[in-house]
């Protein structure tokens, strides 16, 4: 099939993918990932080159933009509780599945690590929209949860760009670009956005996109990932994007519209349908080493720090989606795993992201009224045993 | 009196309009109070991005709240007190609460017709007419 039919096809799976995600409330992300499985195994596509180029920048914008929306201000205020919980969350599955990928399933070292990192994140998005939801955003264990969730995807993130280095020399220049953009651009964005900023031909995101294309090549160079360096610019420009909110929708604009769709199709395209039904067992295996650890590992630090609605706050913590597919099509272009092992990857992660937080919502939610009663009694000083209820 | 109590559900669509035009009138002609309430659907499900949700979220919000300022504005209007309420969540099940809640005696609800939906999955007003505690009204 001609590359100009990969795209027409491509098009519309993704407007399709667009209008169901409005008319059934499932995100466009799930749904497009969805599709490029539908589409890759129904007409036995490969992935065009200039699918993997687009799809393997728009894994860096999605990167970017997680770091843009994390609350800097939230995170200082809460990161005793939130460094715990969320290095927790990233240590203990990153072991669990590294070991289990190895020892049990016969991995190579550079396999089962990406499969430590794929499986150890979190989902701030899926977390936000649940907390979102039901008003928990703005009490203080909504808050805890989300800075957790920072935690542990920086986990993700610098991992993945450091577990895989092999330095050359050009590692000097990636860290020292790096550096420099990461404290210069919010030095540099206030006087560059007021100048150039809100005009329809975008200079304030073509800077970003500049900003990122010269990370990716040096770190390709370096032989190194971007991630790490991409989400940090992120952070480091998150308090500009707070105050300047169309510059954020602005960017999302383009990044929805024309790039994080390539990037889950890339991803969905990829799995193989008939090799996940040849590994069922190992399936639910991945998807047990997942979750026992996240449980286990989280459950009695959120005991301590989210009482009374610790069960809440560890299932939560082991969603995970958008972290799990960056770090598996990694793997995957890298040629560190295969196309099966990529399958299972990116099915447990996609099953990560409904089981825990269908459990959460359905069973475990606790009441917003009444948590925020409950954080106006700890503002007021009430003692804890008395706030309790004991 | 025939209703002292009238709970009617409101989304923006015309048939919600009218849906709440009738529960005025009935509210003025019998003295009954009257509550409406707006169900903010959910935020999509399993995002991948914090950016996904949070414009969404704005859309909703901004729409909600056109559309709270315009019903108060119509009940002002016709001189009918009323109490709104903006709750997030599955709009039946919350229907059929919140008229338990405030002991509603009625509940006035539009009808939109989505005909797909309507036969896969059941319309939020046959929904409410099955499971309500009180009479339900729908109009068209």
């Amino acid at each position: 099939m001609s590359e100009l039919a990969i795209a027409a096809i491509l098009a519309a799976a993704i407007l399709a993918a667009s209008t169901i995600s409005v008319e059934i409330g499932i995100s466009v992300a799930l749904l497009e990932l969805g599709l490029g499985v539908v589409v890759g195994n129904a007409f036995d596509l490969s992935v065009p080159d200039w699918l993997a180029f687009v799809g393997s920048f728009a894994g860096i914008v999605l990167t970017f933009l997680a770091g843009a929306e994390v609350d800097l201000p939230q995170f200082r205020r809460e990161w005793r509780a939130s460094l715990s919980i969320g290095a927790v969350s990233f240590a203990a599955p990153f072991f669990a599945c590294m070991a289990f990928a190895y020892w049990a399933l016969g991995w190579t070292g550079d396999a089962s690590q990406i499969a430590g990192i794929a499986l150890s994140t979190t989902s701030l998005a899926v977390v936000y929209a649940v907390l979102v939801e039901t008003g928990l955003n703005q009490t203080i264990i909504g808050k805890r949860i989300m800075s957790a969730t920072f935690v542990t995807d920086f986990g993700t993130a610098a991992a993945l760009s450091i577990l895989f280095i092999k330095p050359n020399l050009w590692i000097l220049a990636f860290v020292a670009v790096s550096a420099v953009l990461i404290l210069g651009l919010p030095r540099l964005s206030p006087w560059f956005f007021a100048r150039y900023g809100n005009r329809v031909i975008e200079p304030e995101i073509k800077l970003v996109f500049a900003a990122l294309f010269l990370l990716i090549w040096l770190g390709d160079k370096a032989n190194s990932h971007a991630v790490l360096p991409a989400f940090v610019l992120g952070l480091a420009l998150s308090n500009h994007y707070a105050a300047h909110r169309q510059e954020q929708e602005r960017l999302r604009v383009v990044a929805f519209a024309f790039l994080t769709p390539f990037f889950f199709f890339k991803g969905g395209m990829n799995v193989s349908v008939s090799a996940l039904w040849a590994n069922l067992g190992v399936l639910a295996l991945l998807f047990g080493a997942k979750m026992v650890p996240k449980l286990t590992g989280v459950y009695p630090l959120a005991r301590r720090y989210c009482a009374p609605h610790a069960g809440f706050t560890t299932l939560l913590m082991s969603t995970g989606l958008t972290f799990g597919t960056i770090s598996s099509l990694y793997g995957l272009q890298a040629g560190i795993i295969d196309e099966t092992q990529f399958s299972l990857l990116i099915a447990v992660v996609v099953l990560s992201a409904i089981v825990p937080t269908v459990i959460a919502q359905r069973f475990l939610q606790p009441s917003a009224a009444e948590e925020a009663r409950r954080d106006e009694r700890a503002r007021i000083g009430e003692p804890l045993l008395q706030r309790e209820g004991h | 009196m025939p209703f002292e109590r009238i709970l009617a559900a409101i989304d923006g669509s015309e048939a919600s309009g009218h849906a709440f035009a009738k529960a005025l009138e009935l509210a003025a002609l019998t003295g009954a109070s009257l509550t409406a309430l707006a169900v903010e659907g959910p935020l999509p499900a399993y995002a991948a991005t914090v950016g996904e949700v949070e414009e969404v979220r704005r859309e909703k919000d901004a729409f909600f709240q056109r559309l709270l300022d315009q019903t108060r504005a119509q009940a002002e209007a016709a001189g009918v007190p009323l109490d709104v309420q903006l709750r997030p969540g599955h709009a039946a099940e919350l229907i059929v609460r919140i008229a338990r809640e405030t002991d509603a005696d009625l509940i006035v609800l539009g009808h939109k017709g989505h005909f797909l939906r309507d036969h896969l999955l059941g319309s939020t007003a046959d929904r409410v007419a099955e499971h309500a505690d009180c009479p339900v009204m729908i109009v068209k």
